[in-house]
C-alpha cells in the first residue's frame, strides 16, 4: 500500500498553517485515501489500479492546497487578499521605487561620468536606469516568493510580480489613444516618439525584468513540485 | 448527470444532511452522499475537505479525532446547533427552487 502520508505531505508542501494544523490536515487527507484504497481493494481493484484511482481523486494540489489554506485559515478573505496581493505588490512598488530613488541620490554623479563619456544623454541611463533594470528580477521574484509563501493564486503571484509597472501602465494606455485623438487639434505638435519611448522605458522593459525574477522563481517552484511527484510515485 | 453549478449549491446541503443523520468521518460523508443520490453525486478528495474545512470555520459542523478499536484515527464530523438552523431554510430554499422547476415543466408540458 502507498505511503499516504507521505505523498500527501510531499504534495501538500507548503501549505501556510501552523504546524500542528498542517500535520491533522496532512494525517485527515492521508486517512481519507487509504480508505479510498481499501475500498477500491474490496472491489476487486488490483493495488496499482486503485493507487491511480486515489491519486485521480485530486488532480490539482497546488489549487488544493490554496483551496484548504483559505477555508481553514481564522481570518476573512479580505486577510488573505492582502497576504496574497496587497502586501506583495505594494512592496515590490516600494522596493522598485526606493531603489531607483537610492540609485539616484547615492549612485554615481551623472554629470562626472557625462564629462568622461561625452554622451549627456547616454550617461544617465547608464549609470541609473540600467542599474536599476538589473536589480528588479531580484524585486519581481520577491513579490512572486511572498505572494506563493502566502498561498496565492497564479494570478495574484503574477499581479504582485508585474504590480510596479501597472501605473504607468494604465498612464500610457489612458494617454496613447487621448494624444491620437487630440494631436490634430492642438497648436502645437505632440511628438509621440518619445511616449512610445516612455512605454518601452517604464512599462515593457521594467514589466520584463521584474517577470523574468518572478517567474524564473515559479519555474523553480513548478520543477521542484515536479521532482517530488516523480520520487513519491 | 447533474452538471457542477447545480452540484456546487447542493454540496453543502448534502454533507449537512447527512452529517445529521449521524457523525461521520470526511471518507463516510463522501460514500453515503454518493449511496444516497445512486452516484449523481459524487465528491472526491479535493472537492469534499476545502468544503467540510470552510463549514467547520462557519460553525456548522465540528470535528474531532477518534481511535477506532482497531487503532486508527479519524476525524468525525458532526452537526452543531447552528448547522442544525442552517439545515432548515436551506432544504426550504431548494424545496421552493425544485418546486418552482416542476411548475415550469407543467407549463411547458400544457
Amino acid at each position: 500500500m502507498p505511503d499516504w502520508q507521505t505523498l500527501v505531505r510531499r504534495r501538500l508542501d507548503g501549505l501556510a498553517l501552523e504546524p500542528h494544523e498542517r500535520a491533522q490536515v496532512i494525517e485527515e487527507l492521508a486517512a481519507h485515501l487509504d480508505d479510498t484504497f481499501e475500498g477500491l481493494r474490496r472491489r476487486g481493484l488490483t493495488v496499482e489500479d486503485a493507487a491511480q484511482r486515489c491519486l485521480g481523486e485530486v488532480k490539482d494540489w497546488r489549487d488544493l492546497r490554496r483551496k484548504i489554506q483559505t477555508a481553514r485559515t481564522k481570518e476573512n478573505i479580505m486577510t488573505n487578499r492582502v497576504k496574497q496581493f496587497w502586501l506583495p505588490s505594494l512592496l515590490t512598488l516600494l522596493l522598485s521605487m526606493g531603489l531607483l530613488a537610492l540609485i539616484q541620490i547615492f549612485g554615481p554623479n551623472p554629470w562626472m561620468v557625462a564629462r568622461h563619456s561625452g554622451g549627456s544623454l547616454v550617461a544617465p541611463v547608464t549609470v541609473v536606469y540600467i542599474p536599476w533594470l538589473l536589480a528588479l528580477p531580484l524585486i519581481g521574484a520577491m513579490g512572486a516568493y511572498l505572494s506563493n509563501r502566502a498561498g496565492g493564486s497564479q494570478r495574484a503571484v503574477f499581479s504582485s510580480i508585474v504590480f510596479p509597472v501597472l501605473p504607468y501602465l494604465v498612464f500610457f494606455l489612458a494617454v496613447l489613444p487621448m494624444i491620437a485623438i487630440l494631436n490634430d487639434r492642438v497648436a502645437h505638435n505632440i511628438m509621440l516618439a518619445p511616449l512610445f519611448v516612455g512605454l518601452f522605458a517604464w512599462v515593457l522593459a521594467p514589466g520584463g525584468a521584474l517577470l523574468a525574477g518572478g517567474l524564473l522563481l515559479q519555474l523553480f517552484y513548478a520543477r521542484r513540485l515536479t521532482s517530488r511527484r516523480v520520487v513519491s510515485n | 448527470m447533474i452538471g457542477t453549478g447545480i452540484k456546487r449549491g447542493t454540496a453543502e446541503l448534502a454533507v449537512l444532511s447527512v452529517l445529521e443523520d449521524s457523525p461521520l468521518h470526511g471518507y463516510e460523508v463522501a460514500r453515503r452522499i454518493e449511496q444516497q443520490t445512486k452516484g449523481a453525486l459524487r465528491f472526491t478528495l479535493a472537492a469534499l475537505y476545502p468544503m467540510l474545512y470552510r463549514m467547520e470555520q462557519r460553525r456548522w459542523i465540528r470535528g474531532s479525532w477518534e481511535t477506532s478499536d482497531a487503532g486508527r484515527r479519524r476525524r468525525r464530523y458532526r452537526l452543531t446547533p447552528a448547522g442544525k438552523k442552517m439545515l432548515s431554510p436551506l432544504r426550504q430554499e431548494w424545496s421552493e427552487l425544485f418546486q418552482a422547476l416542476r411548475r415550469l415543466k407543467k407549463v411547458a408540458h400544457a
